[in-house]
């Protein structure tokens, strides 16, 4: 029960945000120096490797939930969009197509349904939660009746990926002889683009213009149409690209890859420290968010708990986590 | 068939309607936690007998309830997250409870959901609830949820106990869902830890198709319960056609582009007004 938030919650300011992100590193290193001693192997050479390609999946694919949450937003359809373009791909490859246009078919068609979901939800901003959801579930019942057009495998596509494919997303992959998973140059490079676009150009200020107020935003001729559909693409992007990252990984398809996702994207933008509601945060929280979850879970798996209590605990500690600093002053303060 | 859908639209529809993004995620993970806590609790230790069971089910899902909404209302967390909490933690549980589908409904249960006539007892239970909302819905308590919901400041300033009636709202919703898990074990006539989560996003849907607004304030219970028997048809004659392998998928289609397009329908209605 913090007092301080009380007065600063409905002025966020600078002092507000680097707050966030002090607390959020402080949790990071505590949550490793609590591993390290607790689980032995934690800090061994492969672990890190694995939390860290773990941790490319996860950051990529909040990317475009931050852009959405900034806004005030929110994307559902990302596990949707996860599991299609993950299947998709390999059927393509099945269907002889050369794997880069392969790609780029299926990152257009993330863009495509991010399009969608910004176009739709922009009239119902409200409602965005079920709007994207809704179309996520028929992006992936239609993709999924297309790949399992002439296969008696329905939900699971089979087939041989590229290898520079597995080459990006393995635990062992190097990129120029470095021992780093190429997928975690991708993602380190996505995140310094992101991080000072949003914060050096008037493009990126926009964002943060309206998800803080519409009507100021409006008034300084910033559209906000192009801003909120822009985001939406966006996600539709990174889910795509995180799809085939993941098809990479695992070797085949299987449209349930995305699952963990609905919830685990959510959760990084809200423990990062981005509002839900919009206008403060942003991707360099969600990377600490990232963090923190994949180092929970590697924490949680490595004291033996299984994915059940492991799913219990998630659930016990991102309330008091996001309580700390994300709460809404009271009624009385906002009369 | 269609009786654990109704109930639990019908639970997470007071407490859409109080406002303030409020929604219940966590009432699916709820329902399959009644559920298999009765199965694996009471059953097997005996204690099922009718009182006992309806006691602990209301018990069980008021209590979760006023634990969640106390955390919404006093600690003053956005409503979406801590329900999803709420539903990381109890699907969790459910399967540290009961790690695979297994167990039996209470014996005086178990012929319920044979489903050989309409008149079930799952239906007159289905009628007592529906009853039952339709007399809260006559209550000056719950005009004061629907006013927090459709402004809260104004409600505040006329002296509506605003928290009261998020709790209340909690509250009823609590009721609903332990009467949705009953209808469930009812039907299933055993425990599952996993089936219950689909009832999230399905009572959500249900909702919304019945013209509630997610921002609070409009709406209202029959919707919800319409919403919940077009859903039902739906996946029901989608299942009388042969797709094959892909029904499933064929399902996934139909229902995403319904929840669609009748949000659509819905705003435009909206607009025109």
């Amino acid at each position: 029960m913090s007092k301080p938030d009380d007065s600063k919650g409905n002025v966020p300011g600078r002092t507000l945000l680097s707050q966030n992100v002090v607390f959020g590193i402080a949790l990071l290193l505590a949550l490793s120096a609590a591993a390290s001693f607790l689980v032995p192997g934690f800090v061994s050479y492969t672990n890190i490797r694995s939390m860290l390609l773990l941790a490319a999946f996860l950051g990529i694919a909040s990317l475009g939930q931050t852009q959405c949450a900034l806004l005030g937003g929110i994307d559902m359809s990302i596990p949707y969009v996860i599991g299609s373009s993950n299947i998709l791909l390999a059927s393509l490859l099945n269907w002889g197509v050369p794997s880069f246009p392969a790609c780029l078919i299926v990152l257009a068609g993330g863009v495509v349904v991010g399009i969608l979901n910004g176009l739709l939800s922009f009239r119902l901003q409200g409602q965005a939660l079920i709007v994207t959801f809704g179309l996520g579930l028929a992006i992936v019942g239609g993709s999924q009746i297309v790949t399992s057009i002439g296969s008696v495998y329905a939900g699971t596509v089979l087939g041989a990926v590229p290898s520079w494919l597995r080459g990006m997303s393995s635990v062992a992959g190097t990129t120029f002889g470095l021992p780093i998973p190429p997928i975690a140059i991708v993602w380190i490079a996505l995140a310094i683009v992101v991080v000072t676009v949003m914060s050096k150009t008037p493009f990126g200020r926009s964002f943060y213009a309206v998800g803080g107020n519409r009507q100021a935003a409006s008034r300084v001729l910033i559209s906000e149409f192009r801003i909120w559909v822009i985001a939406y693409a966006i996600s539709g992007a990174m889910s795509a690209i995180t799809g085939m990252a993941l098809l990479g990984f695992s070797g085949g398809g299987f449209v349930g890859v995305g699952e963990p996702y609905l919830f685990t994207t959510v959760a990084a933008v809200v423990i990062g420290g981005t509002s839900l509601l919009g206008g403060w945060g942003g991707y360099g929280s969600t990377i600490v968010g990232t963090l923190v979850l994949t180092i929970l879970t590697s924490l949680l798996v490595g004291l033996g708990l299984s994915y059940a209590m492991q799913q219990a605990v998630f659930g016990l500690l991102i309330v008091p986590i996001v309580a700390l600093y994300t709460r809404s002053p009271s009624l009385r303060d906002q009369i | 068939m269609a009786a654990p859908l109704i109930l639990a639209a019908l639970a997470v529809t007071p407490i859409v309607l109080a406002g303030r993004g409020g929604v219940d995620l966590s009432v699916g993970p709820l329902l399959g936690f009644i559920n298999v806590t009765l199965v694996k609790w009471l059953v097997e230790n005996d204690y099922a007998s009718p009182i006992m069971v309806i006691a602990y089910v209301v018990a069980a899902g008021v209590l979760y309830q006023i634990v969640i909404a106390a955390i919404i209302i006093y600690v003053r967390v956005a409503p979406i997250i801590v329900t999803l909490s709420g539903y990381l933690f109890l699907s969790g549980i459910n399967l540290v409870v009961l790690d695979r589908p297994s167990g039996v409904a209470p014996d005086w249960m178990l012929d319920w959901g044979s489903g050989i006539s309409i008149l079930s007892p799952v239906f007159y239970g289905l009628i007592i609830m529906i009853g039952f909302w339709i007399f809260f819905s006559r209550t000056v308590f719950y005009q004061q949820i629907v006013l927090t919901g459709a402004n809260e400041r104004m409600a505040f300033a006329n002296g509506v106990n605003i928290a009261g009636a998020r709790f209340g709202a909690h509250i009823v919703a609590g009721v609903f869902t332990a009467a949705a898990a009953l209808a469930y074990t009812a039907l299933i006539g055993s425990g599952d830890p996993t089936q219950g989560n689909t009832y999230t996003l399905s009572a959500i849907t249900a909702l919304v198709l019945g013209g509630t607004s997610l921002a609070g304030g409009t709406g209202g219970g029959l919707g919800s319960i319409l919403g919940a028997i077009n859903i039902y048809l739906i996946t029901y004659v989608l299942s009388t056609y042969n797709f094959g392998t892909v029904s499933g998928f064929v399902t996934q289609l139909s229902t995403g582009a319904i929840l669609v397009l009748s949000l659509l329908v819905n705003s435009l209605m909206n607009r025109r007004q």
